[in-house]
């Protein structure tokens, strides 16, 4: 068997992998930031165990973390167009969804991996000691002040470890953006393999972007968990 | 079993009333009818076929390739895990890129070289089998979830404590010996939790197959959806949610038991 790599010296093919190299990254990036805000919410609603709103978060947390993302992504796609979320093209007359694949893969993501995040974030709450948050109380800190100051810094740089996973599982899912016709990286290799029918030369670079793009991110998250980490705290002090 | 219990009731009502109230929201008082059109094809859904007369389809096709590539994954998993304790570098460095590129890898993308890295059939001694999509599938599956499951043997194993390993090495065995008689049978029960957690994962995966061509329940979905127009889509997308959350939400109330348990000792 031999690969032949000649289409990808083709300009054409070089902007679609280009552009969409870009299209995930931004993807996934805007999911990261959607997925911390929904994580740091949640948890903090749990932590305070905030009467109805505990209860309304364990249903969604349990519900998000235990159907595909996939099947959760066609959803989004499809009931926001059904409930009317349309908007009248003016120049076709033709309706189109008011949220574009884009938004509906970023809204997925943030939610899927923001449920697993409020999860992740909340044992690293748990895992602050309590005589911490004790002192920080009997130093006139109210509840809130020494979640915001104590808490949350300590348990976020705890829940670092499992964050990092949690940020490669969303950096891959976003993959199946292509499936709802996102133009990213996956979607410019099925076209390109649509176009050369070199399918498997295509995926097996995809494949190899997508290995880089993840330990990428593993490096930084990394590099950030050791220039986090407080002295004392977490398994890897020794 | 009670924080447990407590989490299970939470989620199997809580979920399913969401759900039925996002039903309600989207169709209002077309709700009655868009539920008679969806008990018709939900025989279809389930099995792939419309009278349960066959189970090759559908959810029941999710729940056999989630089998076969758990099965898979784990004979494989177990291999490459050894190769990650060994002690020879020629072996352990080879093993852990694998390892890694595995994890880092997106399933689809998996699944996708799989169905061109594949060949439609394959001849051994003398026999030809024909790869079907959904064998592919199954291989693409099984492929990242190695990986997971040979880090969580690595993991297993290194929570055994050391002095196990010495002990047995004074009574003169080898170290497959070990790995085998001493340290694996206690180290399987720190495992189970998180084996169970990755078979959900995976579970939850098999949703990715429809890009194979398998008529698992996500295509059925699809196919339900061309023929009976996109006005049903949002309902046929709920009840295949329901579909998954009712099978994986047990498995992990189980595991978060079990994971109580194993900590407890």
């Amino acid at each position: 068997m031999s690969l032949d790599y000649s289409w990808l010296s083709d300009g054409l093919y070089q902007t679609w992998l280009l552009r969409g190299l870009g299209t995930t990254v931004l993807m996934s990036l805007l999911g990261i930031a959607l997925m911390l805000v929904i994580g740091v919410a949640g948890a903090l609603c749990l932590h305070f165990r905030l009467p109805v709103l505990e209860t309304l978060i364990t249903v969604l947390v349990e519900f998000f973390r235990n159907t595909p993302p996939l099947v959760q992504l066609f959803f989004l796609y499809f009931m926001l167009s059904e409930v009317g979320l349309k908007l009248t093209d003016p120049t076709s007359g033709r309706s189109v969804p008011l949220f574009s694949g884009f938004t509906c893969v970023v809204l997925s993501l943030g939610l899927y991996n923001g449920a697993i995040a409020v999860e992740i974030i909340r044992s690293g709450l748990l895992a602050v000691p309590s005589q911490t948050v004790e002192g920080a109380r009997s130093l006139g800190y109210t509840r809130f002040q020494a979640f915001r100051y104590v808490e949350l810094p300590i348990g976020f740089r705890l829940s670092m470890p499992a964050m990092t996973n949690n940020v490669v599982s969303l950096i891959k899912t976003s993959s199946q953006a292509a499936l709802v016709a996102v133009p990213d990286i996956m979607y410019g290799a099925t076209q390109i393999s649509l176009e050369t029918f070199r399918n498997l030369e295509v995926m097996l670079l995809i494949w190899i972007l997508y290995v880089a793009l993840a330990s990428l991110a593993v490096v930084v998250l990394r590099r950030l968990g050791e220039a986090l980490r407080i002295p004392g705290y977490g398994v890897q002090a020794s | 079993m009670s924080s447990e219990w407590r989490a299970f009731l939470l989620g199997i009502i809580g979920v399913p009333a969401m759900l039925a109230g996002l039903l309600v929201a989207v169709y209002g008082a077309e709700t009655e009818i868009i539920l008679t059109k969806i008990w018709l094809r939900t025989p279809l859904l389930l099995s792939g076929s419309a009278d349960f007369s066959s189970y090759s389809g559908g959810f029941a096709a999710n729940i056999i390739i989630s089998l076969w590539a758990m099965a898979i994954a784990l004979a494989v998993g177990v291999v490459l895990g050894i190769g990650l304790i060994a002690r020879g570098a020629l072996v352990r460095v080879p093993s852990e890129i694998l390892m890694n590129v595995l994890r880092n890898s997106p399933w689809l993308v998996v699944l996708y070289a799989m169905l061109y890295l594949l060949p439609f059939e394959v001849t051994v001694f003398g026999v030809t089998v024909f790869l079907s999509p959904m064998v592919k599938s199954i291989v693409g599956l099984a492929l990242p979830v190695t990986a997971n499951i040979a880090e969580v043997f690595r993991g297993g194993v290194e929570a055994i404590a050391s002095g196990q390993w010495e002990s047995a090495r004074s009574l003169g065995y080898r170290r497959l010996q070990i790995l085998r008689h001493i340290v694996v049978p206690q180290a399987l029960p720190l495992m189970t939790p998180n084996l169970m957690t990755i078979y959900a994962m995976l579970f939850i995966g098999t949703s990715l197959v429809v890009v194979t061509g398998t008529s698992d329940v996500l295509s059925v979905a699809r196919t339900v959806i061309g023929s009976d127009g996109d006005h049903i889509a949002t309902a046929v997308y709920i009840i295949v949610l329901l579909l998954f959350f009712l099978f994986s939400f047990p498995i992990a109330i189980l595991t978060r038991w079990l994971e109580r348990r194993v900590r407890a000792r």
